[in-house]
């Protein structure tokens, strides 16, 4: 496959996982251009044809934490406190949510969710254990659904 | 597959699976169960796809062609003074060995100044990949040290060949499964498979780096 031709598949979800890095709109245009040269590059060397969708994630992924290390204004990639329900507006959508959610569940989340990776993949690509990823999937589903109960409570209600 | 199996699977959102599906059919509260999560997942996809800037994909492509075609441009001026033969060298698209030139231009300097690392720590590091001894059958090893290259760690030699200088960049990681080659700038490249890993030859004469790739090249 030719370089243009990933770009053209997965340019939309390389922006959208970098939104989830970065959790601001004016970062992942850069994030994305930088990796998308940088992966055009290395393309040739790439052997596993098949793997180069996580390939060109995984790259994204380290030029977010490029980008974050040499910049000091950017947010660590830290761990977050997870907003409790009561703290939220009742008017509280799931973008609004995922925004609550720490970088360690909303990463893999969006790998899984909008890359379409495994478990297997995410924990590849992320340097962790799949077991280790499975349990930040689901915590992170939970989180979301307290998160977003009292909107559906109040939807229920109405309707 | 039991129904504590299904709903963990079901939790950490993986994809159903045949034998998943096979115990949904046999089981209501696991299909109830199912329903609901497939709302909840359609509701997290539409939360997670932000919209993505106008003309975001249009710009990406172009910044690739642009930095291809600014690499191939600069090339190819260069290489219609040298004359047709030349020409045919670098008229393919070969970003690594054009990286490699890159290297050389505004890297080599900075590497060098940064130091050389002991010879036993350099006889470990390579011998993997491309031996020192193996180098030194060829030249004359005037520094050796790592350095960062193309998002992995490299080692870049220079090494005193009878007709001159040149550039080695070992790479451990990656092998290229085509040789590339580029001219830039008055400078040729030669990017070769090892056995395990790639070599760039770099240098200002196109027959020696030829030489020294087939040389050292796998």
């Amino acid at each position: 496959m030719r370089f243009d031709d990933l770009v053209r598949q997965h340019a939309a979800d390389l922006y959208r996982y970098a939104f989830w890095l970065a959790r601001d709109r004016s970062r992942p245009e850069d994030i994305v251009q930088e990796a998308l040269l940088r992966g055009w590059r290395a393309y040739p060397r790439l052997r596993a044809q098949a793997a180069a969708k996580s390939w060109l994630f995984s790259i994204a992924h380290n030029e977010y934490l490029r980008a974050a290390k040499a910049d000091a204004h950017w947010p660590e990639d830290q761990e977050v406190e997870i907003a409790d329900e009561r703290q939220t507006e009742l008017g509280l959508e799931m973008r609004e949510a995922l925004m609550a959610l720490p970088a360690s569940y909303a990463e893999p989340l969006a790998l899984q969710v909008l890359g379409g990776f495994s478990c297997a993949e995410i924990a590849a690509m992320l340097g962790t254990t799949e077991g280790a990823t499975m349990t930040r999937l689901t915590r992170a589903r939970q989180a979301l659904r307290r998160l977003i109960a009292p909107v559906k409570e109040r939807r229920g209600g109405r309707a | 597959m039991n129904c504590l199996d299904y709903r963990r699977s079901l939790a950490a959102g993986e994809a159903e699976t045949a034998d998943m599906k096979a115990h949904r059919l046999q089981c209501a509260a696991c299909a109830a169960l199912w329903r609901e999560h497939a709302e909840f997942e359609r509701e997290l996809y539409t939360g997670l796809a932000v919209e993505v800037p106008a003309g975001f994909e249009h710009r990406m492509k172009s910044a690739v062609v642009f930095s291809r075609r600014r690499f191939l441009a600069a090339a190819g001026v260069a290489a219609a003074a040298a004359g047709i033969g030349a020409y045919a060298w670098v008229t393919r698209d070969e970003p690594l060995a054009l990286a490699c030139i890159e290297f050389v231009m505004k890297e080599e300097a900075k590497s060098i100044m940064m130091g050389a690392m002991p010879r036993a720590e350099a006889e470990t590091a390579l011998a993997g990949t491309l031996p020192l001894s193996r180098i030194e059958r060829v030249g004359q090893v005037k520094h050796i040290g790592p350095c960062p290259f193309d998002g992995a760690t490299a080692y870049h030699v220079v090494l005193a060949v009878p007709q001159g200088k040149v550039t080695l960049l070992v790479m451990p990681e990656g092998r290229l499964s085509a040789s590339q080659k580029a001219e830039h700038d008055g400078l040729y490249a030669s990017v070769v498979a090892l056995r395990k890993g790639s070599l760039g030859v770099i240098g200002t004469d196109r027959a020696v780096v030829t030489s020294v790739a087939g040389a050292l090249g796998a």
